[in-house]
């Protein structure tokens, strides 16, 4: 019997020391202190704590890198190259790399661990990307399933973005959804209108946020936005421009055609063809139809592709139309924006008509 | 068909407000390596595979897409409705991002209908997974080959299934 409580106690003594030894360990070895974040070869430079991942310490500091899962590593967004400290690179990230980008350094910041100093390279303009807590100033209900939101700045704060460029917007947890979680949207409002943002949101059933927004989000809450995003946005020529749209990828280009009015562009025509099905999914109209008075420069030309309804508007499905609009294009630049499919078609017709694809810009909504 | 530490992690992925609003699983109850080998079996019973189903579907979504979610009529049988949404979804499995968006099917020779998107096509295609009973985007196989008229497999051997 001794022989037997000798050897549990020996064992119960090794495992405690043991376990004593891992937290002394712990202790030295994971505790990683103060740790400097050097972006862009000196650009900027933050001390965090270290442990944590590269895209929460940068966010800590203020400073967002693009995410669509928020650091769940399921997205594979938050990219940003490592020139050092970032250890190797891990099984979780390579799905989401392709070969050059993984000889370039790039890596997924929200599975690179911040253990000791690192350097890092991200583009430039996300140095200007804010985060807002905002208050929904107002919800309007355009159609049956888009809505706009006007989402009001903080006292004092503006927001500097190019017309075209997205912001994303933050849900809080709600029903089944236990974490915060975001979306894009783009901005429909004026880059001059900078004390606030309004975004037009499109029902998606099912959507996580946008379920949030059309069931749970109310005049006068608060509401966490994060931007501006994007390399959606007017190029600076004196070409005749073509604007494309379907359903929420209208924002984008009021936003655009608000930002020509602002800046006195008025040596460019534009004109905007805005692809619905029906009547009962146009909205904005008035308002386009006011700028188009007012504005020789522009124009506006809604079409419904199943409408036979007696109604003012351009028939048929949006390529078609801008097809039987025009002649040969390849003077002209387009800003298109809507669902993958709607892009890809516009595509086809604008090569068609002679339009260079490096003058066509969009925003494939992905 | 074990259920492995790496399907748990898969399964807690399906859970409602993880990945999307309503998860993979709808009502059911069971462990994921069950959900996948009963419709396996399925498959078996009825001699057709689920790349058969995942190439039908898909073939069914391109003759729907690019008319701007107009819905049109297919094969002289099925109403067809392709839906873009901005953004992507990440498969459960973490094996990629899938463009969001959802395809409606109404079979008017019986009145059923399937709904899918391009992720439900990979967790069939890759994962041999067809959806918990009582989701929506469930393609039950049993419905599918009712509606999607397939024909028996060749190469009835289980690792063609």
């Amino acid at each position: 019997m001794t022989p037997i409580i000798t050897a549990v106690l020996v064992l119960s003594a090794l495992s405690g020391i043991l376990t004593l030894l891992l937290l002394v360990a712990e202790f030295f070895f994971a505790n990683y202190g103060e740790c400097t974040i050097d972006v862009n070869k000196g650009d900027k430079t933050y001390k965090v704590e270290g442990g944590a991942s590269l895209l929460t310490s940068l966010a800590s500091q203020k400073l967002f890198l693009p995410s669509g899962c928020g650091g769940r590593g399921s997205c594979g967004t938050c990219k940003c190259r490592v020139l050092d400290g970032g250890g190797p690179l891990l099984p979780t990230e390579t799905p989401y790399l392709n070969d050059e980008e993984q000889k370039s350094d790039v890596r997924l910041a929200c599975q690179v661990k911040v253990r000791s100093d690192i350097k890092i390279e991200v583009p430039e303009e996300l140095l200007s990307i804010k985060e807002f807590e905002t208050v929904i100033e107002s919800i309007t209900d355009f159609t049956h399933d888009i809505k706009g939101l006007r989402f009001k700045l903080p006292e004092g704060e503006t927001i500097k973005f190019k017309a075209g460029q997205f912001a994303n917007l933050f849900s809080k947890p709600y029903e089944d959804v236990k974490e915060e979680t975001s979306r894009a949207y783009s901005i429909s409002s004026s880059p001059s209108d900078n004390k606030a943002i309004e975004l037009v949101v499109r029902y998606v059933p099912n959507g996580m946020v946008t379920t949030y927004v059309f069931k749970h989000l109310k005049q006068g809450d608060k509401a966490r936005l994060i931007g501006p995003f994007g390399e959606f946005f007017l190029r600076d020529t004196s070409r005749e421009i073509v604007c494309i749209a379907g359903g929420s990828g209208l924002a984008p280009i009021r936003s655009i055609v608000l930002d020509m009015i602002d800046r006195g562009i008025s040596n460019r025509k534009a004109t905007f063809f805005f692809g619905a099905v029906s009547q009962r999914d146009l909205y904005y109209v008035e308002e386009f139809k006011a700028i188009e008075k007012e504005h020789p420069w522009f124009r506006f030309v809604p079409a419904l592709s199943k409408d036979d309804s007696d109604h003012p508007y351009e028939k048929g499905i949006i390529t078609d139309v801008v097809a039987r609009n025009y002649g040969d294009m390849k003077d002209l630049e387009a800003y298109l924006c809507g669902s993958p499919g709607m892009i890809d078609a516009c595509c086809k017709v604008l090569s068609s008509k002679g339009m260079p694809a490096d003058r066509i810009y969009y925003d494939k909504f992905s | 068909m074990k259920q492995t530490p790496e399907l748990d992690r898969v399964q807690e992925k399906m859970r409602p407000g993880v990945l999307t609003l309503k998860g993979f699983l709808g009502n059911d109850d069971r462990k994921l390596a069950d959900i996948i080998a009963a419709d396996q079996q399925a498959l078996l019973r009825l001699r057709i595979n689920a790349d058969q189903i995942a190439e039908r579907l898909q073939d069914l979504a391109d003759r729907g897409a690019d008319l701007m979610e107009q819905e049109v009529q297919v094969d002289n049988r099925y109403l067809i409705r392709v839906r873009d949404d901005r953004g992507k979804i990440p498969s459960p499995w973490e094996d990629g991002l899938f463009e969001k968006g959802d395809v409606d099917l109404v079979d008017q020779q019986t009145g059923k209908a399937l709904k899918w998107n391009r992720l439900t096509l990979r967790l069939i295609a890759k994962h041999r997974f067809f959806g918990g009973y009582g989701s929506e985007y469930r393609i039950d196989p049993d419905v599918a080959y009712e509606i999607l008229a397939l024909k028996p497999f060749v190469d009835r051997s289980p690792e063609a299934i």
